[in-house]
């Protein structure tokens, strides 16, 4: 039996360890990850660049102490990228000492025979553990600690590399023919990521949860500015984030993602402003946006937005910090 | 609860969304551990355990609503009218409910399940009966709107709503013997409304269920439609609307292009190689070297005609031609109409109908010239030509109409010589091909492949050649 040491007490537990990890958890996500780590399987998290899934996976480790071990997907990954490899450098070195030692081995063989087989019996030196690198996988079976094992961006690598996937994640236990079968000694609480390049196959979504992270609603993207930009005005994040969620209405490119947002927060700060304008936003929006197209059009857009906000600020001036302020 | 989700999984299933056997088990597991005290709760628990595409996500909320607040807010729904109807605050009318009860014992008056229900306004009760009969009245089989009577018959019938009737008018006629106080006529008021109320539910437990049918219907023969439908005819709109579509079909064209790929990578024992790589082990081979021909990511060329003639469907292909270009790195995009211009990068830097009206819109090429595909290729032959290289699979987007000018098929000869492959896709009807201005027949011995590209279908079809062969 392996040991199962992933537990939160209940789905409020989450939220609050979440939190102690400096991410805003929605109910919805909180109760995947609680429901995970119960059922012992594996989650499946997609949704559009920046809005924290990768992220999820290390704060769910920071909020069990566990390890996090990650394995990067990209175009070609296979298993000897993601399992193990041999090491053969050092299994020559280890022929050449052999090769010394040979005489000694067969040292009185009576025949050809037996002298071949001893030579054999010492094959188990030669492919042991000893000469194994292990990848992300191996690590995350083996480790004598539990582990949080993040599989991010599964979407870029190949369909066989998924097919992989799907045995390990089955039972986890792998095969090396040299060495048997080796067994998690504790199940590892996975979480894969998807941007959704391709849609994953049937037979991997039914082993896992699905969560679906779409963009943060106002409230929680406020939060999040208060949380990760230290010093940043109260009253710009609220600017920021209106100004954000706004541009996420138009047809672009490239939406902006919360790490796009932080970013350009940060830059703001850095600026020491505390109100927008249209000429800071001119000059920053490189940081929010990264198309040319997209800036052009953001630049309309958020001009009407800040001028909006201004005449609403001067005819109220004394609730406008706490209002929302460009609506 | 365990028959409700199997149900609601039926329903689910039958809207197109697929639920494994497996998956329903893990929902049972799940809902143990989270509990049904929040109706949040379980949309959460069951939306991560069943619904694992996110496009599915809409489908499944409509549904969920539907079903799990739908009965239960009918029954509600028909509580507030009859406090309404009777002038009375939710504490005053539950006070009535308690009277009528007491008086109907002390008559010794007994009543059916439904019928106390009703009368005690057991709302769970009532909601489970009124499910309960619409399963076995299988009132989910309607699917239109004429059915509706039928339907809503079936299920009184099987609610035993006439039992009800004269249960209540036995009730009624007790409450109005003698003379009556003012109480007893308020419950006789109470006990005559609470038919019509039954009526009520029953009539919207009918219409929801067809509304639980038209969701995934509706879209799915919407879909069906236009794909069928001739690119020429789709209005901006539908063409919109098929965004999914299309990026799916760029999608599995990658995704099989990928397996091919891999599978042909294992080469030769490379001899070379293997003794450059073992010089630092003293020339001892250990590392045997595989001639691992380079991986060769597949590249696409595309020419779009972008004529008023094709105009809709120039847009329709345009929209495939950015998903295949948003999903490889090497694809190379042209429109053409007399000229020739590149839109690769274009797309590259703007969002998708943006790109599209701008390449469309003369800010690439003069689109209002008159089609000369001759001049078009001599002007890619002249430019562009070092785009094709022997990976190339260039794809050629257009109805051939040439006016009347020089055809030059040399030039797509030459392609077809640099090219790994040329094909020709096609909106119009294989009948017209080669008739009055359309150069189609001159042009169709220098390609690999030439479709009839008329619709979504066709096009399915067309990629899913391409996979094969
Ligand atoms: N709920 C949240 N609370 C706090 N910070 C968050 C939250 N969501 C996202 N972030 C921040 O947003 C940034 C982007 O998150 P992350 O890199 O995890 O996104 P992602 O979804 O993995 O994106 P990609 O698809 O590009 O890999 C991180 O800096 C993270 O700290
Ligand atoms: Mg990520």
């Amino acid at each position: 039996m392996v040991a199962f040491a992933f537990m939160f007490a209940s789905i409020e537990d989450v939220i609050g360890r979440f939190a102690a990890q400096h991410y805003i958890c929605h109910r919805t996500i909180a109760t995947v990850v609680y429901l995970a780590s119960r059922l012992r399987k594996p989650i499946l998290v997609e949704g559009p660049a920046g809005v924290g899934k990768t992220e999820l996976a290390k704060v769910l480790a920071g909020a069990l102490d566990h390890e996090l071990i990650r394995l990067q997907c990209y175009e070609g990954l296979d298993e000897s990228k993601a399992l193990y490899e041999w090491e053969y450098a050092k299994q020559l070195l280890y022929t050449q000492i052999l090769k010394d030692k040979i005489g000694e081995v067969i040292a009185g063989a009576p025949g050809l025979k037996e002298a071949v087989e001893r030579v054999a019996r010492q094959d188990d030196v030669f492919f042991s553990e000893r000469f194994i690198v292990p990848r992300p996988l191996l690590r995350a079976i083996t480790s004598p600690t539990p582990v949080v094992l993040l599989i991010d961006e599964i979407d870029k690598a190949d369909t066989e590399f998924e097919a992989f996937l799907l045995e390990v994640l089955s039972d986890f236990q792998v095969s090396v023919p040299e060495l048997g079968t080796i067994k998690a000694k504790h199940v590892p609480l996975v979480v894969l990521t998807s941007n959704n390049a391709r849609e994953m196959s049937d037979a991997l979504k039914r082993r896992c949860l699905h969560l679906y992270i779409d963009f943060p609603d106002k409230e929680q993207e406020r939060a999040i500015i208060l949380l990760k930009v230290p010093g940043v005005a109260e009253r710009l994040a609220q600017e920021v984030v209106d100004a954000v969620q706004a541009l996420r209405k138009l047809d672009l490119k490239k939406t902006p993602s919360i790490s796009e947002t932080l970013d350009w927060t940060r830059a703001l700060t850095l600026l020491n402003v505390a109100t927008l304008d249209a000429a800071l936003v001119d000059d920053t929006l490189s940081t929010l946006l990264k198309y040319e197209g997209d800036i052009r059009k953001a630049q309309a857009e958020l001009r009407e937005h800040v001028a909006k906000a201004r005449a609403k600020a001067s005819a109220a001036p004394a609730v406008a910090a706490d209002k929302d302020v460009l609506h | 609860m365990d028959d409700t989700i199997i149900a609601f999984v039926a329903l689910l299933r039958r809207n197109g969304v697929r639920v494994s056997f497996a998956e329903s088990m893990d929902t049972f597991r799940a809902l143990d551990l989270v509990g049904l005290g929040s109706r949040a709760g379980v949309k959460d628990v069951l939306r991560a355990t069943l619904v694992k595409r996110a496009v599915d996500h809409p489908t499944y909320d409509h549904l969920f609503d539907l079903y799990f607040s739908g009965v239960g807010e009918i029954v509600k729904d028909a509580e507030s009218r009859a406090m309404e109807g009777l002038d009375l605050d939710p504490a005053e009318y539950q006070r009535l409910l308690e009277d009528l009860a007491r008086f109907l014992e002390a008559q010794g008056i007994g009543t059916s399940e439904l019928t106390r229900a009703l009368l005690r306004q057991d709302t769970a009760r009532l909601e489970r009966l009124l499910r309960e009969a619409s399963q076995r009245a299988g009132v989910q089989r309607i699917e239109r709107t004429f059915q509706e009577g039928q339907f809503a018959q079936g299920l009184q019938q099987t609610l035993g709503v006439a039992e009800v009737a004269r249960e209540l008018q036995g009730i009624s006629d007790a409450l109005g013997a003698g003379d009556p106080d003012p109480r007893r006529r308020q419950m006789g008021r109470l006990v005559d409304r609470r038919l019509q109320d039954l009526q009520e539910m029953i009539r919207r437990m009918v219409r929801g269920e067809l509304e639980q049918h038209d969701v995934g219907q509706r879209d799915a023969a919407r879909m069906q439609q236009l794909a069928e439908k001739s690119f020429y005819y789709l209005s901006e709109d539908e063409i919109r609307r098929m965004k999914d579509a299309v990026t799916k079909l760029a999608q599995r064209l990658k995704n099989a292009l990928a397996v091919k790929r891999r599978s042909a990578r294992k080469g030769a024992f490379d001899v070379k190689d293997t003794l450059r790589k073992n010089l630092q082990y003293g020339g001892v081979p250990f590392k045997i070297r595989f001639d691992r021909r380079k991986r060769v990511k597949p590249q696409i060329v595309v020419l779009c005609d972008v004529s008023d003639s094709v105009r809709n469907v120039s847009r329709f292909m345009l929209q495939f031609v950015y998903s295949l270009q948003d999903l490889y790195a090497k694809v190379r995009s042209f429109v053409f109409v007399s000229d020739v211009g590149e839109i690769t990068k274009l797309f590259e830097e703007n969002e998708i109908h943006q790109a599209i009206d701008q390449a469309i819109r003369g800010n690439v090429i003069n689109v209002y010239a008159h089609s000369d595909f001759g001049r078009a290729f001599r002007m890619f032959h002249r430019e562009h030509l070092a785009a094709i290289t022997r990976h190339t699979t260039v794809i050629v987007l257009g109805d051939a109409r040439n006016n009347y000018n020089l055809p030059h098929e040399w030039v797509l000869k030459e392609i077809k010589q640099r090219a790994k492959r040329l094909i020709w896709l096609n909106p119009e009807n294989r009948m017209t091909w080669g008739f009055g201005d359309s150069e189609m027949d001159r042009y169709q011995p220098y390609c690999d492949v030439v479709e009839e590209c008329r619709n979504l279908r066709q096009l399915y079809r067309v990629v899913d050649r391409m996979v094969v062969g």
